[in-house]
């Protein structure tokens, strides 16, 4: 037999056997996309080669919204981007008109506005801990999480008359002060919560099969994420020091004594155990500004009509999800000429094409989680 | 707003005063044509105030591109620096590598329009340095369809951000491996975040409006939409 001939034999047996690139939909409507976030994955097997996010789905065109309304009428609106983090959104732009107007936020807003944001962020991280439990089939973390962060919305309930979107802070400071007896609710949430931190992680942390999903799942090296512009705990999960709140602080964090927790290896269990001891961090931060509290004034010189002088300004806070970034461009009209929302989950959505590569398709859900993402904030 | 009136104005004082004396030493001569009103003033042009602020970053950068780098004014004191679109990618390269400078994180890249400009568009870079915890504004004017070298050689994480800008602005990024579109849907028409395109976009303010409730195509039937849009804006 020549071999033009063994060939041809063998030749139906290898187009059987034909190993083909598949390309797989992951989405849009997926319960592990957290939202509706196509993505397009190239697979060999069970191997990820390559990927692309689409995205869009939810682009509502809040920065063009913004620029019909007064610079007070467009606050609420910001809110809507990362709905489960809305305080922390509230703060970066109502901090960027306080910058380009020049109004020095009195100290005691400043510290109200601290215990809030943390509140948020440790909610935030709440969702994203229980849904990112979900992903992997850790069903049972969900329930623990939700109940804690309802305790957390009772407490913005009772402080600012809504949940989930409070419009939270005015231009300026805030509105309220604490209600009569909401201290000690706070006080009483953060002495449990400790102990319910270690709950979740004695779920998961020393947790096997837990362990097994993430370490070294979505590895990123900090020469990386750096290059992408990742930040928050996603960036940090790799190690590298770069949290808004140390290195350029707003609203009082100087004052305050609390460690950056890092990771080293940049993988999905990195990023998990930055977020878990990120809110043992804010419980520090909430017990030390409730308990330093300044007397004082609860808003800065602002006068009704809001015109900050033409020019512009970029202000960044540490959201939830990373560093969130306001650049605001007045023409020293009464609305806003041009806002733009330096979203953190857009920019770190960016990474996971990195991070997914040569990882197998069941990864991909786990890197999606550990993420945090919030497809409000990443199409705007 | 109003103190910046009279440096539209003053050009024309001086002008006159010129023309008087050439109206006396030649009486004969036809007068001159009356000085023009000072051009009507127009939509006004962007120009932010305050004043230029320094920093090392900043520093360094006028002192290796001085010739080229100037300084923006700032009402809050943002480092803002303006550079031309021919040297770009190599004062972003010379940013992010120089120790002095040292901006390795690319913090936010957007742009904005201003139609009243001569430039019509310009694009920010914000740039923040992790080792030396300093932060700077780079900026760059551009005209309308003139395309913007991209940023992704220097930052790979330009990427998302450019694409955004391409969507919302149409500003084309000269060597972008993959401009497409990247939050508006595909078959867009138009760049919502120019300062011409309606609030509620074309099309959709159109079937909104439209009796049959579908969308538009006949010249006859636009029109008849856009009349219907103009007849609701009174009434509210």
């Amino acid at each position: 037999m020549t071999a033009e001939q063994q060939a041809e034999k063998v030749s139906p047996l290898r187009e059987i056997m034909e190993t083909r690139e598949v390309e797989l939909n992951l989405g849009p409507q997926h319960p592990a996309t957290h939202g509706v976030y196509r993505a397009l994955v190239k697979l060999d097997g069970e191997r990820v080669l390559g990927m692309e996010s689409i995205i869009g789905y939810l682009h509502r065109g809040i920065e063009k919204w913004a620029e019909y309304r007064n610079w007070t009428q467009a606050t609420p609106i910001f809110d809507r981007l990362d709905y489960v983090g809305a305080v922390l959104n509230c703060h970066g732009y109502v901090g960027a008109v306080e910058k380009l107007l020049g109004v020095e936020v009195p100290k005691k807003a400043q510290y109200i506005r601290v215990v809030l944001d943390e509140l948020q962020r440790i909610a935030s991280h709440l969702v994203w801990l229980g849904t990112h439990g979900l992903d992997i089939g850790a069903q049972s973390v969900l329930f623990y999480a939700i109940r804690e962060r309802e305790a957390i919305m009772d407490l913005f309930e009772a402080m600012l008359g809504q949940r989930l979107l409070p419009n939270a802070y005015p231009i300026g400071g805030v509105r309220f002060d604490f209600p009569k007896g909401w201290v000690e609710v706070c006080r009483r949430l953060l002495d449990v919560l400790p102990q319910r931190i270690d709950e979740y992680e004695g779920l998961l942390t020393g947790n096997r099969i837990w362990r097994q999903r993430t370490i070294g799942v979505g590895v990123i090296s900090a020469k990386d994420a750096i290059a992408l512009s990742l930040s928050g705990p996603t960036l940090r999960g790799s190690g590298v020091n770069f949290d808004v709140r140390k290195a350029i602080p707003y609203s009082s964090y100087e004052d305050f004594d609390f460690e950056i927790p890092l990771g080293q290896n940049g993988d999905v269990f990195d990023r998990y155990l930055c977020r878990v001891r990120e809110m043992r961090q804010s419980l520090r931060i909430i017990r030390q500004a409730l308990d330093g509290m300044p007397e004082g004034e609860l808003r800065g010189k602002v006068s009704k009509i809001i015109r900050p002088p033409a020019g512009e300004a970029y202000f960044t806070i540490e959201a939830a999800k990373g560093q969130l970034g306001f650049y605001i461009v007045s023409d020293g009209g009464d609305k806003p000429y041009r806002v733009h929302v330096k979203s953190p989950s857009f920019v770190n959505l960016q990474g996971i094409e990195t991070m997914c590569k040569g990882n197998l398709i069941a990864d991909v859900v786990a890197v999606i989680g550990s993420l945090d993402i919030v497809l409000g904030e990443v199409d705007r | 707003m109003s103190d910046e009136k009279p440096p539209v104005e003053t050009p024309a004082p001086p002008a006159a005063e010129a023309a008087a004396p050439e109206a006396q030493a030649k009486p004969a001569a036809p007068k001159p044509p009356a000085p023009k009103p000072a051009a009507p003033a127009g939509p006004k042009k962007w120009e932010p105030s305050g004043e230029i602020a320094e920093n090392g970053a900043a520093a360094a950068l006028k002192a290796k591109f001085g010739d080229v780098v100037t300084g923006v004014k700032s009402p809050c004191k943002e480092a803002t620096v303006l550079v031309p679109k021919a040297r770009l990618i190599e004062i972003l390269a010379f940013l992010k590598e120089d120790a002095a400078c040292a901006m390795d994180y690319l913090s936010d890249l957007t742009g904005a329009h201003y139609p009243n400009n001569d430039k019509k568009f310009e694009v920010a870079y914000h740039l923040y340095s992790l080792t030396r915890k300093e932060s700077l504004r780079v900026k760059v004017q551009l005209d309308d369809g003139e395309p913007c070298p991209t940023a992704t050689g220097v930052w790979p994480g330009a990427d998302w951000m450019e694409r955004e800008a391409h969507d919302l602005l149409g500003i084309v990024f000269e060597g972008h491996p993959n401009l497409k579109v990247i939050l508006l849907p595909e078959d867009f028409d138009g760049h919502p975040l120019r300062k011409e395109f309606p609030l509620g976009g074309a099309q959709e303010e159109m079937i909104r409006s439209n009796k049959y409730g579908k969308p538009v195509y006949l010249p006859e039937e636009i029109e008849e939409a856009r009349k219907i849009i103009e007849e609701r804006r009174h009434d509210s």
